[in-house]
């Protein structure tokens, strides 16, 4: 009996034209987002295309410098998380906030129980966690301790503290990352029942298939902008493909870019490797690498790329496969990689690349210093440092002044300065443009293609596809630590990279 | 049937409670402590104070003797708590490093700090205790054999230290805040993004950690020794500190630890008064350290700390920025 | 109640006078507070500190006390720095000691025929040594077990200081003297005769021991060594980033053993010159009291770590323990040096944080209630700008 008069429900979550910036970059640029109580809504993009910061927003731990977020059509105003969760809005990060040794049913009491008194019976909660597990379809013992548990599992726990603190509205961040195919299942048999019983779930997500398999509507974000919202069940991979990376590629690569005659400097046969969780996260990798040439490697973050950056610098084991840098076959030890010609410029700069509290000098010499002898010659450091400094356009006060100090782009000018200025054959840089201003950019860009056109090897690992775009001679994707495809890059386009990205495999 | 060998194991036994009751008291504070996440060395430092105010207090103070000596185990336990506050500042607001917090408060406390220097001040050295705990007789039933000595014929402060073993089980495996605790010393940041106070939760049981150990500090000048001798508790604070590790920070183990460690104490004393000297003093003193360590290596190993463990955030210090 | 939020805050800049200030700062107020600690025990905070420093240095034979309460934490306090530094948490310096005393007065006795600078160096060597082998166990456990170093090297302390007692006390042991009829009731080691004497230094009315001049020396190569040398380089990064240090290739393991060996030399060589230079017999209640292996971890906390302000906090705690001894009296009895040492560290503790970060108190806006009807772009920037809250907020 529908009112003439009657307006359709407002959504259970909105966000009005939220802006959120950081810094002179804008995360969020006038992003208009709606969810539906009842439905499963996913959320796709590349990096850097403003989901997490959207879902951030949406969650209390941003606020937003222009627009607003409404909940069941009423505007609120949310300082922290908490207020979110008084809202009903909760959220499964990617990374669990879960004590270990506690069991499940204590970590979801943690921080909030029903019974708001001091006694807590443990057995009393476990039957109330697996009343509700029972009806939300997730499989866990209530009583099992997290390290116990499989990281699918450790998931569904994330998952029953929001429900059971009467979570509304569930935004997950990314949540098949570190499934296995069966779990998959599960988790979506767990939401489907969870919008049936007419919450609103969202979920962050790059990978077109299971977009298309699991999602009622999908709402694509790129650049920090609403590109826009569609229903599954009137679109397709190719179109999502489209507006997750579309377009116009103005520019044309490396001048004088072609396939290079140079000795293999590194190379892969089948390279496996599991993450810190226990997954595997390299799968069967083979590539090589020659003198003088950039491989990109694109794909979404989260796909196995910090582990293969690990397994080539030494510092992952592999658990199937070889790995051989400069002719020589590595066993695992990153001295060996270091002595066999590898530079690596970590993701993290400060903390692995760099110890923050050591001087510039110091930090230039942290992996060559085996090779002066037992004494360090600390003033010839010193002038060394200097001329890096001068050469590579540091911004520093000296060369004594401390890590800690410097800037984004000065410090990761510092990092590639070290590696380069220790005769590397090959050069495996990880996301090496993030969070740098245009100039550190532009700067660093400008060192990695120098170091190829003399004769370095260079592995570009890299979420920033324009950025592979434009340094790259070949281009890898990686999707679930697989490579779905080796393209030259004047073969490459765009689309075809964003569809190999997102799980299609090499056509 | 009472024999020699019927005498010694029950002497044996009513002097593992008599020495370990300091011991369990002084665990139980230090365990709540750790288990919060803060590892505080200063435990012989507050058990001195705690002797020393305490016996300063029943000194000083007129009245029936069971009140004075209630003031007196109440002051004691201030006396810790004041020690510990200097502490928890120290490593939790101002984020020192808890090991040297920790060693300097048993310098600044201890047997050439501030008990001593309370001690000559209030010239407690040269007077004899007025008030003394003595056993009580428990439903009058300290004469049955075997059983009579060793559980109806202790002093009120062993009833107190089981009862308090019972609320500790309680607290921590039944109580909200117990898991919360639980929970801070495990994974702060975990425990933090749910919304538990850390930093407010280590105050209070570090504090609590001070409270404790006066307590059993004021057990050597009221019970054991009933005068005052500078630095009597002779290392009793570092062998609680043992304790709790040794008892994989769990009150009912913690129990059973701190009577086998004062067992271990009183044997050396009871076998030289028996002429029994094959095995030297030393050796039995010595024990307790060396049964912890190798609990410490067996907890270490793999697997088993996982069950076993040390609460995993002990002794780093929490900011949520770097957290 | 006006919500404050009073939080710490990461400096934008960090000058090199902030590391001079700062701990200056910090002595400063531990003076101040000392001061008022000896008001109320009813004493001239001025006329103490003059009576401290006269005790400790123009006294006649003041300046050579001093150098005595010195020289053992010295070595101690090289022994925690040094280890210290690489985040391995030495606390065995008092059982290294007593290893090495115990060591050191053996080979002394055994060796007491042969000429008296073979005697020296054996006592060193034996030291040295001893001291090595009883923290070479707390470094294996933790390096292979993850054993934690705290609490095992801690518990050695009292095994050793057992070892000690039933040498001297309970056994009829080679250490022990049998021979003179007042020991043989009062149990006492034997006394190294003159071959096991260290030699001194006399300048000028005041006596060097060797051991202090060794100490001095072991300093400086330290700190060389830091600042020189391959081995100082890594323990440089592994102590200030181990994710850095695998990320160059270093191996953490070899490492952490190696620093405790070392460490645990230095102090067992202070036990060598407690035997040596001063007692000349093994004194198992005499080291127990002093309590030098925790008092070195005093000096090396305010030493910052450095082996070259080890000799000056060294001296510094050895005119404190001096003064103590030579001031004790009705009117300053010996528990006011601890107290006076506490505070010290203390305010030199609780001000470290201060070189890294500084306080900044914001007026918080209260939260809000939720669902307030707000309309979009009501948010004023004033409004906001004044509270804090929420992570990202720059300030």
């Amino acid at each position: 009996m529908t009112d003439a008069t009657s307006e359709p429900p407002s959504p259970a979550l909105a966000a009005r034209s939220v802006t959120k910036r950081f810094r002179g970059v804008v995360a969020n640029d006038r992003v208009d987002f709606e969810v539906a109580a009842g439905e499963v809504h996913a959320l796709l993009g590349e990096n850097g295309a403003g989901k997490t910061t959207l879902c951030n927003v949406l969650t209390g731990l941003y606020r937003p410098e222009e627009g607003y977020v409404e909940v069941a059509g009423r505007p609120v105003r949310m300082h922290s998380p908490h207020d979110a969760h008084e809202a009903g809005i909760f959220m499964v990060h990617q990374q669990f906030r879960l004590v270990q040794s506690l069991s499940v049913a204590e970590n979801v009491v943690l921080g909030w129980s029903r019974r708001r008194g001091t006694w807590f019976a443990p057995r009393k909660v476990e039957h109330e966690i697996a009343a509700l597990a029972e009806q939300y379809r997730i499989d866990v013992a209530p009583r099992a301790k997290i390290w116990q548990l499989s990281v699918g599992e450790q998931q569904r726990v994330e998952i029953l503290k929001a429900i059971y603190r009467g979570a509304r509205i569930l935004i997950m961040d990314e949540p098949t990352a570190v499934l296995t195919p069966q779990e998959v299942d599960q988790l979506v048999a767990t939401l489907r029942a969870m919008a049936a019983a007419g919450a609103a779930v969202v979920f962050i997500s790059h990978k077109l298939p299971e977009v298309m398999a699991v999602s009622d509507r999908v709402t694509v974000l790129r650049a920090g902008r609403t590109i826009g919202t569609v229903d599954t069940a009137t679109t397709s991979t190719g179109a999502l493909a489209h507006m997750m990376v579309g377009r116009d590629v103005v520019f044309e690569g490396r001048a004088g870019s072609h396939r290079v005659d140079g000795e293999v400097v590194l190379q892969l046969e089948d390279v496996s490797a599991t993450s810190d969780m226990g997954t595997p996260a390299v799968v069967d990798v083979g590539l090589d690498v020659r003198a003088g040439e950039i491989l990109g490697i694109a794909g979404v973050a989260g796909n196995g790329q910090r582990e293969l950056a690990e397994v080539i610098a030494g510092e992952r084991p592999v658990t199937d496969g070889t790995v051989t840098i400069g002719g020589k076959r590595q066993h695992g030890k990153p001295w060996e990689a270091i002595d066999s010609g590898l530079g690596y410029v970590p993701e993290d700069r400060m903390g692995v690349g760099v110890a923050p509290g050591l001087s510039i000098a110091d930090n230039l010499r942290l992996k060559s210093y085996r090779r002066n002898g037992r004494i360090m010659h600390n003033k010839k450091a010193v002038a060394d440092a200097e001329e890096v400094i001068r050469s590579f356009d540091i911004v520093a006060r000296g060369p004594r002044t401390l890590a800690r100090e410097l800037s984004g782009g000065n410090l990761q000018k510092l990092i590639v300065a070290r590696e380069l200025s220790s005769g590397a054959k090959v050069l495996v840089v990880s996301s090496p443009t993030r969070g740098l201003d245009v100039g550190a950019t532009e700067s660093v860009r400008k060192l990695l293609v120098e170091s190829a056109s003399r004769g370095v090897g260079v592995v570009l690992i890299s979420e920033d596809l324009d950025e592979i775009f434009e340094l790259a001679d070949r281009i890898a994707v990686l999707y679930r630590g697989r490579v779905t495809g080796i393209v030259d890059r004047q073969d490459a386009d765009v689309d075809r990279i964003g569809l190999l990205m997102a799980g299609e495999s090499a056509a | 049937m009472t024999g020699v060998n019927d005498n010694l194991a029950i002497s044996i036994i009513v002097s593992a409670i008599l020495y370990g009751t300091p011991l369990l008291f002084a665990g139980l504070g230090e365990l709540f402590a750790e288990r919060s996440g803060i590892l505080n060395l200063g435990v012989e430092g507050m058990m001195l104070m705690g002797a020393v105010t305490a016996f300063w207090v029943s000194q000083k103070m007129d009245g029936p003797s069971w009140l004075v000596l209630l003031v007196a185990v109440v002051a004691g336990a201030a006396a810790g708590v004041v020690m510990s506050l200097i502490h928890a500042f120290v490593t939790i607001t101002l984020r020192a490093n808890q090991i040297v917090s920790g060693l300097t408060l048993t310098i600044f406390a201890g047997v050439v700090g501030l008990s001593s220097y309370l001690g000559v001040v209030a010239n407690l050295g040269a007077q004899a205790g007025r008030h003394r705990f003595s056993d009580l007789n428990v439903f009058g039933l300290q004469n049955t054999p075997v059983l009579g000595p060793i559980l109806f014929h202790e002093s009120p402060l062993v009833y107190v230290s089981w009862l308090f073993v019972i609320l500790s089980l309680l607290y921590l495996y039944r109580t909200r805040p117990g898991l919360y605790l639980r929970a801070v010393g495990e994974s702060p940041q975990a425990a933090d993004a749910m919304g538990v106070n850390v930093t407010r939760y280590r105050y209070v049981h570090t504090l609590l950690g001070g409270a404790l150990a006066g307590v059993g500090g004021a057990m050597f000048t009221l019970q054991i020794a009933t005068n005052w001798i500078n630095g009597l508790t002779a290392g009793a604070g570092w062998i609680a500190i043992a304790l709790v590790i040794f008892a994989f920070w769990r009150p009912e183990l913690l129990m059973l630890g701190a009577y086998l460690f004062g067992a271990s104490l009183g044997l050396g004393y009871d076998l030289q008064a028996r002429g029994i000297t094959a095995i030297p003093t030393e050796f039995w003193s010595a024990l307790p350290f060396l049964l912890t360590i190798v609990a410490l290596v067996l907890a270490s190993v793999g697997s088993v700390r996982r069950r076993l463990g040390a609460p995993a955030a002990l002794g780093v210090p929490y900011a949520r920025e770097e957290g | 109640m006006i919500p404050l939020s009073v939080r710490f805050e990461p400096r934008e800049r960090l000058s090199r006078w902030i590391n001079i200030w700062v701990p200056a700062a910090a002595v400063l107020l531990a003076l101040v507070v000392a001061g008022f600690v000896l008001l109320a025990s009813g004493n001239n905070p001025i006329t103490t500190y003059r009576q401290i420093v006269e005790a400790a240095f123009t006294q006649p034979g003041a300046f050579t006390q001093t150098l005595v309460s010195t020289t053992p934490l010295l070595f101690t306090g090289l022994a925690a720095a040094i280890a210290f530094r690489m985040r391995v948490w030495n606390i065995g310096a008092e059982g290294q000691l007593y290893a090495g005393s115990i060591a050191a007065a053996g080979v002394g006795l055994y060796l007491q025929h042969l000429p008296a600078p073979v005697v020296v160096i054996a006592m060193m060597a034996s030291g040295a040594i001893a001291g090595s082998l009883w923290a070479a166990i707390p470094g294996a456990l933790r390096a292979y077990f993850n054993t934690n170093e705290i609490l095992t090297s801690l518990f050695l302390n009292y095994i050793a200081d057992f070892l000690m007692y039933y040498l001297i006390f309970d056994s009829t042991s080679f250490w022990r003297d049998l021979t003179s009829a007042s020991a043989r009731v009062f149990p006492q080691g034997k006394y190294l005769p003159a071959s096991g004497n260290w030699p001194a230094l006399t300048l000028s009315s005041v006596v060097v021991p060797l051991g202090l001049v060794i100490a001095v020396v072991l300093a400086g190569l330290l700190w060389g060594t830091i600042r020189g040398t391959r081995y100082g380089f890594e323990m440089r990064v592994m102590g200030d980033a181990p994710r850095a240090a695998k990320h160059a290739g270093m191996n953490i393991r070899r490492k952490i053993v190696s620093i405790m060996l070392l460490s645990g030399a230095v102090a067992g060589l202070g036990g060598a010159s407690q035997v040596g230079d001063f007692r000349h017999v093994l004194d198992p209640r005499g080291l127990e009291q002093a309590q030098f292996g925790y008092t070195g971890i005093v000096v090396a906390a305010l030493a910052r770590y450095n082996p070259i302000s080890a000799i000056v906090a060294a001296l510094g705690i050895g005119v404190l323990t001096n003064a103590g001894l030579a001031l004790q009296g009705p009117n300053f009895p010996i528990g006011l040096t601890g107290t006076m040492e506490g505070i010290l560290l203390f305010c030199v503790l609780g001000s470290e944080i201060f070189a890294r970060y500084h306080i900044r108190i914001h007026r918080t806006v209260p939260v809000a209630a939720l669902h307030t009807e707000a309309t979009p772009g009501s948010d004023a920037p004033g409004a906001e700008l004044a509270a804090v809250g929420g992570r990202e907020q720059a300030s």
